[in-house]
């Protein structure tokens, strides 16, 4: 038992030794022929694992004026945006959202409008409501 | 002492790790260009193509596809393909290919590694803006212990597969085209 103990711990110890330095990065971007001031309603496709990253998700684009509604089925007619998300998680201590990864679709298509990514290693690491509000910040930073 | 006397283990314990983690090594234009790329269309028109989404790799970072080495192998795959005449830099080409990289799934740790590829490609027409098409392609790449032995390689090469996949999709849905 000692023994798988000290191994666990050294195998502990590689990996933060090879993982641990702090890794900041974020980035989004508009196509060109997209307008996302238009896009007055739009649906929060909920990942079937996640209990709250896409409440954030919503709350965030209704501070900037949309009209949201969420669930996990397909999304309703009439929505100017389908929004997807990626989020993933990584443990250090506690857990921590690592990446968050928001597209902005076309309902109709499925083309991505708008992106945003922000990844956070531990050392940087940002609450959920952080990481969702640099996205989407980012995003609409972005459009024209 | 003890450590000595556990080497055998503690170094095997080592070795796995570091084979299984991933560690920095950006994706090589040349490997994301498609090879022997086939199309049925070759259009009389020149080409900008503009790039985005992507990332640089930073030393303690995963494997990444920058803008620039995303760019170069779409216009390599362009003009290896014919599908346009010519590729042009700044704003005066007939059309205007605009592909960004929606997402970039990687693992962190295993054996074989599979890399999921979103990217958004859309072609305008430059004269009236007209944006002839509009397009969502997913792909994938995987790189197995058979490919590559060290994680860092193997994780390259699984983003390299993905991207060179993604490309040769989204120029074959240009090429379905009537420009």
């Amino acid at each position: 038992m000692k023994r798988l103990l000290k191994l666990a711990a050294l195998l502990g110890l590689v990996t933060v030794l090879t993982t641990g330095c702090a890794v900041n990065r974020a980035t989004a971007n508009v196509d060109p022929s997209a307008n996302l001031s238009s896009l007055k309603t739009m649906y929060v496709k909920r990942v079937a694992e996640d209990d709250n990253t896409y409440n954030l998700i919503a709350d965030k684009l209704r501070s900037k004026g949309v009209t949201v509604s969420t669930g996990t089925e397909a999304a309703p007619s009439g929505v100017d945006a389908v929004v997807t998300y990626i989020d993933k998680w990584m443990w250090d201590m506690t857990m921590y959202m690592l990446e968050l990864t928001i597209n902005i679709r076309d309902p109709k298509t499925d083309f991505p409008l708008a992106t945003g990514n922000s990844f956070h290693t531990s050392l940087t690491r940002l609450s959920p409501t952080e990481m969702v509000n640099e996205v989407v910040d980012n995003i609409y930073k972005g459009a024209k | 002492m003890i450590l000595t006397a556990r080497r055998p283990h503690l170094l095997a314990v080592v070795a796995l790790t570091l084979l299984l983690g991933g560690c920095a090594s950006p994706a090589d234009r040349a490997a994301m260009t498609p090879q022997n790329l086939t199309v049925s269309k070759h259009y009389p028109y020149s080409l900008r193509v503009q790039t985005g989404g992507g990332a640089e790799t930073g030393a303690m970072d995963s494997s990444n596809v920058s803008d620039a080495d995303l760019k170069a192998a779409i216009e390599d795959a362009v003009v290896h393909s014919k599908l346009f005449t010519t590729i042009v830099q700044g704003s005066n080409g007939d059309y205007e290919l605009s592909v960004r990289l929606t997402s970039l799934s990687k693992p962190v740790f295993g054996g074989t590694f599979t890399v999921d590829m979103e990217t958004a490609w859309s072609l305008t027409k430059t004269s009236d803006r007209s944006v002839a098409l509009r397009k969502s392609v997913k792909t994938s790449g995987t790189a197995t212990m058979g490919d590559a032995f060290a994680a860092v390689t193997r994780l390259r090469m699984a983003v390299e597969a993905a991207t060179r996949n993604n490309i040769e999709q989204g120029l074959k849905a240009v090429a379905e085209l009537n420009l």
